[in-house]
């Protein structure tokens, strides 16, 4: 009897220090995949991810660059979704974070392989040569993950304070977390506004650009211009974007999921916590799987269950023994939790 | 078993299994319907989850898990006029429009309506539409409010929104709850059509278009032929809508969806763009009987059954997604099991939400804004100060209340006025007198002589952000039109989770004693109409003054907390001057004098004498001040206690003031049976108050013409018998 399972892809900043040589030790099975990626980075004069995945040593400037960090996180979740053993999880629905919305394009069988490398690392070179701003984050829950109504009044309060001196907006709903984006002065009124919390917020990302705001609208216009409607195809499996649709394989408008794609996504608010709850509400999974690398969404994702009480859990606390008693949320970056996952 | 269509357990499956489908319906084409191939399998997608929970939904019921099995199978052609309309046009939905609501979402996008429409099926206290209070096709997010109507008595109310929409429009009201060029919809079956709370909806959206006035609104009416058990003559929809002056009617085959998509684009043209009404007739079939409970074979054939289930409009959208070459059998077939996987799953889930536990929870949204007390009334508001004439004649109670309308009309732009005879006549009463002139006819106009539409008016236009303060001309005319606030605005709020309001005063001339204009129908005394609602405000005021003072509480009332207020004025009252001599002016006022406040639940207190309280509201009042200065000559000092606010009845406030004195007399001017004084002696009882009591009230009788009305109603010689005999049987007991 198979899990129904949610697949939710990770977003850009997870492959740290901890993931250096994740393709070399898990995926070695997958030369083909990782060589058409490669193909693609030398035909492009980039680095091939697997030399950068083999490094001696991390580097922020080189794993965590726009230019790299976007094709080496793809190709480590879309050879972790290869293992996900299907005789074990029911893929019902997929979705993502950022990037992550690429990746489940691409895992959902919407972007071919080879057309899903030519737009993420299309989109990271981009954000490399063209992203503008920064983004921070702020928590919006307490401790115990359980939304905090006085954090998100602060958060609303740094919005108007940033767009008073320059640029800010939200950038990313993530679960217990407000990702805020802005350009410097925008980015600085906000910090000031913001009382310390949790002795690391605000805390601000780097390397990161203004993603999901305007200030990224000029990224989508170049994005456009590169990247033509024929890459994209139905998808496979329903997928659910940044504001919660459903595109599902049957019915989904091939030309507005591209439009969406390069379009709104790109320059508006990616509400992670919204595609997640539409995953668990509306496709009622017994299980949520989060490929590698890393597992930091983890906690958004508890965030998001705790948010709505889901399986009961309804607190840090409690998401913590659940995944000790009987684990509702398998992080493929955690070799513990992979080992149901992969046959 | 319970989700059974005709002789299989799921129709649709069994037929498309077997290849059994059928015959063309209507020769339009996609194209015709200007619908994509990508867009109809959308369409189809919310059909088929619509299905699934029809039939996930009777299954819970038989595990005693669910509870509710009203469906929509056989009604999923509904679906294409939410493909057509804007998520964010108001709908006023009966119970078989699932597939309606979950079209609208996946149009939105964003929306959880599988999960939601789990969790109501299952009573969750999670769910977000009514909170576990009752089935109900709603949502805040997609403008539907909730409708628990089995009997089109929604219908008023959905024309009052679109009323609503078109004076937005008029107005340029930047606040409204709706886009300005929004068609509200509201749909109904073809035996509910018959109703004649929907006949008088379709009768003033008529005669509105008839005058020309816009009317935006597009009446969907569900033909699947029968009511329960009982047939509508073949072609009685389209014979008594089709020629109807002022609507508009379109024919679509709901069982077809693609020619329901281009009926609905018609539809929705003439509505949004003339504004002109619609009657849209859409023919659909009804699966699985009226509800988990009908046993439909001992009132219907098995070959009529089986026919019906081989017209299923899913069977329908499948052939012409087949003969397109859309989808094959074999992918209708997976994508029907995978939502129906889906749809289990989420089911399931839902029945391990929690439920409502206690009276206080479900009892938490009777009322939509917290219970803080309003704002106090500003001191000085007017805009019209009193002339010369004014000083030296103050005012009786009518006028005040039309320069209390009138202020307040200046200060929010929001209040509109509205009955019948109110516009350029001011009232029969001259309790809206100069309104009209004032505020001009948008704001202040007349209606059709019908008071479901009236009150239909005022719950629908609330929905788009007025504060309507409608007039009923007397209180006997409530009686015909009382569902509309007992079954319609009062449960708006408790059915949604207190996120839907329709804050309004509804001014209501009533209660008995006035001599111009004598006999039954313009002298009610029976108030109980009103009483025995949950949340709804009844207030009455005693005097001119009082009028002011009241009516701007509840009007700050209904504002600020968003209630239903009934502001129920004496018409005996409204051009009574003087109290105890003739040219005392004591019950007229000067309107720039009138001050002090009557805040929302403090009764007023006239005296201070401590040998006898007097509680009484309306008439009472003036007639206990006439009889307190006789008995004052009998050394009897009373105080009165003016109730003020008759529901809730605010018996706290009441005996803390009665407990002062020796005895307690409550002189009540309504029917015996049934009466306000039952309440209060009951809530004397619940609270240990036992005082030397008595009561004087009206006779359980109608009230006839002429000076025979006397006999039967309260008189001060009463009051002052009562009290006498009352404070004698006190003294003499203490002797």
């Amino acid at each position: 009897m198979t899990k129904r399972a949610v697949v939710i892809f990770p977003g850009r900043g997870t492959y740290g220090r901890n993931e250096l040589g994740y393709l070399a030790t898990h995926h070695r099975d997958k030369q083909d995949f990782l060589a058409e990626i490669d193909d693609w980075r030398a035909q492009n004069k980039r680095t091939p991810i697997s030399d950068i995945d083999s490094a001696e040593s991390y580097s922020a400037g080189r794993h965590a660059s726009s230019l790299n960090a976007s094709s080496l996180i793809y190709a480590c979740a879309l050879s972790d979704f290869a293992d996900i053993d299907l005789s074990k999880f029911e893929i019902v629905a997929i979705c993502g974070n950022s990037l992550g919305w690429y990746l489940s394009l691409a895992a959902g069988g919407a972007l071919a392989p080879a057309n899903a490398i030519r737009l993420v690392d299309t989109m990271g070179a981009l954000m490399e040569t063209d992203g503008v701003g920064g983004q921070m984050v702020y928590p919006t829950s307490d401790e115990q993950w359980r939304p905090d109504v006085n954090r998100a009044n602060l958060v609303n309060r740094a919005l108007d304070a940033g767009a008073r001196a320059g640029a800010a907006h939200l950038s990313i709903n993530l679960g217990g977390t407000a990702v805020l984006a802005g350009d410097d002065a925008g980015l600085d009124a906000m910090e000031k506004s913001l009382p310390s919390a949790d002795e690391r917020y605000p805390f601000r990302l780097a390397r990161h650009a203004a993603f999901h705001t305007p200030l990224l609208e000029h990224v989508s216009k170049l994005a456009f211009e590169n990247l033509p409607g024929c890459l994209f195809d139905r998808p496979q499996v329903p997928v659910i974007d940044g504001r919660g649709v459903i595109w599902n394989p049957l019915s989904s408008d091939v030309d507005a999921l591209y439009q969406y794609t390069l379009g709104a996504q790109i320059f508006q608010t990616y509400d992670f916590s919204k595609s997640v709850e539409v995953a668990l509400k509306e496709f009622a999974p017994e299980i949520l799987i989060l490929p590698g690398p890393g597992s930091t969404l983890g906690a958004p994702i508890g965030q998001c269950l705790v948010a709505h009480r889901w399986w009961g859990i309804q607190s840090k606390d409690q998401f913590v023994k659940r995944q000790k008693d009987d684990p509702v949320l398998l992080a493929m970056g955690r070799p513990d939790q992979r080992s149901i996952v992969v046959d | 078993m319970a989700g059974s269509i005709a002789a299989s357990e799921d129709g649709f499956a069994d037929r498309l299994g077997r290849n059994k489908l059928p015959e063309p319906l209507s020769s339009v084409s996609l194209t015709d319907a200007a619908i994509s191939p990508t867009e109809l399998v959308g369409l189809f997608e919310s059909q088929l989850a619509s299905r699934a929970l029809d039939l996930g939904a009777r299954k819970l019921g038989v595990e005693k898990r669910g509870f509710y099995s009203i469906g929509s199978a056989g009604h999923e052609g509904n679906a294409a006029l939410a493909n057509i309309l804007r998520p964010n046009d108001p709908a006023f939905l009966h119970y078989r429009s699932g597939a309606f609501l979950i079209e609208r979402a996946r149009k939105a996008g964003g929306e959880t309506p599988l999960w939601n429409m789990a969790l109501s099926f299952v009573a969750s206290a999670d769910d977000p539409i009514s909170g576990g209070r009752h089935k109900v096709i709603g949502s805040k997010s997609l403008f539907v409010p909730p409708q628990t109507s089995t009997i089109a008595s929604h219908l008023p109310k959905a024309v009052g929104a679109a009323f609503g929409v078109a004076l937005a429009r008029t107005h340029k009201k930047a606040d409204a709850q709706a886009s300005l060029d929004s068609v509200v919809v509201a749909s109904f079956g073809d035996a509910s059509a018959n109703h004649s709370t929907a006949q008088g909806a379709f009768n003033t959206a008529a005669h509105t278009a008839y005058r020309g006035l816009p009317l935006p609104i597009i009446f969907l009416c569900e033909d699947n032929g029968i009511g329960i058990s009982v047939k509508t003559p073949a072609g009685w929809i389209k014979t008594a809508f089709s020629n109807r002056p002022g609507l508009r009617y379109v024919y679509s085959d709901g069982r077809d969806v693609v020619d329901a998509v281009a009926a609905a684009r018609t539809a929705q043209s003439i509505a949004r763009q003339s504004r002109i009404p619609v009657f849209l007739h859409m023919r659909t079939v009804r699966l699985m009987g009226h509800a988990g409970s009908d046993l439909e074979a001992s009132y219907r054939a098995r070959p009529e059954i089986e026919r019906e289930a081989d017209q299923d409009p899913l069977l329908h959208t499948a052939r012409r997604l087949i003969e397109n070459s859309i989808l094959s059998r074999e992918e209708i077939r997976n994508l029907y099991g995978s939502i129906k996987h889906r749809v289990e799953s989420i089911l399931n889930a839902a029945c391990d939400r929690p439920k409502l536990e206690t009276a206080e929870a479900v009892m938490s949204t009777i009322s939509p804004a917290s219970e803080q007390a309003p704002s106090e009334n500003p001191k000085t508001q007017t805009k019209n100060p009193a002339d010369a004439r004014a000083r030296s004649e103050p005012p009786h109670m009518s006028r005040l209340i039309s320069l209390t309308l009138a202020d307040e009309m200046a200060l929010n732009p929001n209040i509109i006025v509205f009955g019948e005879d109110v516009g350029k006549k001011g009232g029969v009463y001259g309790a809206t007198t100069r309104l009209q002139k004032q505020f001009g006819p948008s704001r202040a106009f007349d209606t059709v002589l019908d008071e479901q539409s009236i009150l239909g008016m005022a719950i629908g236009a609330a929905h788009i952000g007025y504060l309507p303060i409608p007039e009923i001309q007397f209180l006997a005319y409530v009686h015909n039109a009382e569902d509309q606030i007992r079954g319609e605005a009062a449960t708006l709020s408790f059915f949604s989770g207190g996120q839907y309001a329709n804050p309004m005063v509804v001014r209501v001339a009533g209660l008995a004693y006035q001599k111009g204009f004598g006999g039954h129908f313009h002298n009610d005394n029976s108030v109980a109409v009103f009483r025995d609602i949950p949340g709804v405000i009844l207030a009455c005021p005693s005097s001119g003054g009082e009028a002011v003072r009241l009516l701007r509480t509840c009007i700050r009332v209904a504002r600020e907390q968003k209630r239903v207020v009934i502001f129920l004025e004496p018409i005996a009252l409204y051009g009574t001057k003087d109290l105890h001599v003739e040219g005392d002016g004591l019950m007229a006022a000067v309107y720039e004098d009138v001050d002090g406040d009557a805040p929302f639940g403090a009764p007023g207190v006239i005296g201070d004498g401590a040998d006898l309280a007097i509680i009484t509201y309306g008439n009472g009042v003036s007639m206990a001040q006439k009889a307190s200065t006789t008995l004052a000559k009998d050394n009897i000092a009373a105080k009165i206690i003016d109730i003020r606010w008759l529901s809730p009845l605010p018996i706290d406030a009441i005996i803390k003031q009665a407990a002062a004195c020796n005895s307690v007399l409550i002189v009540d001017e309504c029917r015996r049976t049934g009466s306000l004084s039952e309440e209060i002696i009951a809530g004397f009882a619940d609270h240990q108050f036992a005082p030397n009591l008595a009561r004087v009230t009206g006779e359980d009788s109608f009230i006839p013409l002429g000076p025979a009305a006397d006999t039967v109603l309260v008189q001060e010689a009463d009051i002052i018998r009562a009290a006498r005999a009352l404070i004698k049987d006190k003294r003499k007991a203490a002797e």
